[in-house]
């Protein structure tokens, strides 16, 4: 893969896919498959992962919206409920709890919600030969990486 | 049709209308943010849980959440972008809470093949698309979140970086490692 335009290709490969190119950019990546393998073969694998994507099950999103509603159907509550509530909370908080939760936290941030305390991902990134922990590099180790696997760092859709 | 074509028609108000009408507690606006963003949000959550059953509670989990939490959505990133990192949380708080992983019953999703195909071609691509969810299953979460984001669902790089905890270059490197490994794997 030496030709410049693949990495510009192997960025728009999955906007290919997904039908949200627009004609430019469409053809471009038509014509450049025709005599690209390499690129051609990414397209294919590109196209069973889109093919393969799993639909929702029918009738969730009728179950979300019933209990959306449910929810915001339900009466405020009554003071002494409140009281009631945090008088219990208080009484077993007092005998149980020694340190933070570890439940998620009821409030969502303004802009994303936040990873809780001491959190980190369950996964084998890193554990895996071959996942390295990304998120640790800088940005010149990650252009590195990036000039190794043959794609522009910039450009695109993405 | 695109996933973006699905999730949204040009003449229907856009996700941000929708966010503030459901502020003002218009519920049919929340109703038709639950339906353009579920089945998205239910890929994430299988994608991480690997199970039909719990990532169904997850996604719902999510959107309650993230409706509680409307009121202090200040639109930094997109309402997709969020509602699919609270569903990236939930799918880990799930996890964790249950202590272990479970490898099993992504058969349990059904993949998409277009009717337009015949019997025999529709089989083909079935089995293909079931060994291609198999060989992605075996990525890690992050280069696993990173390809099914951005060809499944069109997310930038800068988006998927949010919903995965990364900068958008870390996003990216994810991507094309997880490409090129899914191609080792398929081959």
């Amino acid at each position: 893969m030496n030709d410049p335009m693949c990495g510009t290709v192997r960025e728009l490969i999955p906007d290919f896919v997904g039908g949200r190119l627009p004609p430019r950019e469409l053809e471009l990546v038509e014509r450049h498959v025709v005599d690209c393998g390499d690129c051609g073969a990414e397209l294919a694998l590109a196209r069973v992962v889109f093919a393969s994507r799993p639909m929702a099950p029918t009738g969730l999103a009728d179950r979300i919206a019933g209990s959306v509603a449910a929810g915001r159907s339900q009466p405020a509550r009554t003071w002494w409920g409140v009281s009631a509530a945090a008088i219990a909370a208080l009484a077993l908080g007092i005998g149980i709890s020694s340190g933070p939760s570890m439940e998620a936290p009821a409030d969502v941030p303004a802009f994303a919600y936040e990873v809780e305390e001491g959190d980190v991902w369950l996964s084998d990134d890193g554990l895996l030969a071959g996942a390295p922990l990304f998120d640790v590099l800088s940005d010149d180790a990650l252009l590195q990486l990036l000039d190794e696997l043959s794609v522009t760092s910039a450009g695109g859709s993405a | 049709m695109s996933v973006r074509d699905e999730a949204r028609r040009d003449e229907d108000p856009s996700d941000q209308e929708l966010v503030e009408s459901g502020r003002s507690g218009d519920d049919s606006a929340l109703d038709t943010l639950v339906r353009r963003h579920h089945a998205a949000a239910y890929r994430v959550a299988v994608s991480l849980v690997k199970e039909d059953d719990l990532a169904q509670d997850v996604v719902q989990d999510a959107f309650m959440k993230a409706f509680r939490a409307l009121g202090g959505f200040r639109g930094d990133s997109s309402f997709r972008t969020w509602l699919l990192t609270i569903t990236a949380n939930e799918a880990r708080g799930a996890l964790r809470r249950r202590g272990r992983r479970k490898e099993t019953a992504l058969e349990d999703a059904g993949t998409v093949v277009s009717e337009e195909m015949g019997p025999a071609r529709a089989a083909i691509v079935a089995q293909e698309a079931e060994r291609a969810r198999r060989m992605l299953a075996q990525l890690p979460e992050k280069q696993r979140l990173s390809v099914s984001l951005r060809i499944e669902e069109g997310l930038s790089f800068k988006e998927i970086g949010e919903v995965i905890g990364s900068s958008e270059g870390a996003a990216r490197v994810n991507y094309f490692h997880g490409i090129r490994r899914l191609r080792e794997l398929m081959e």
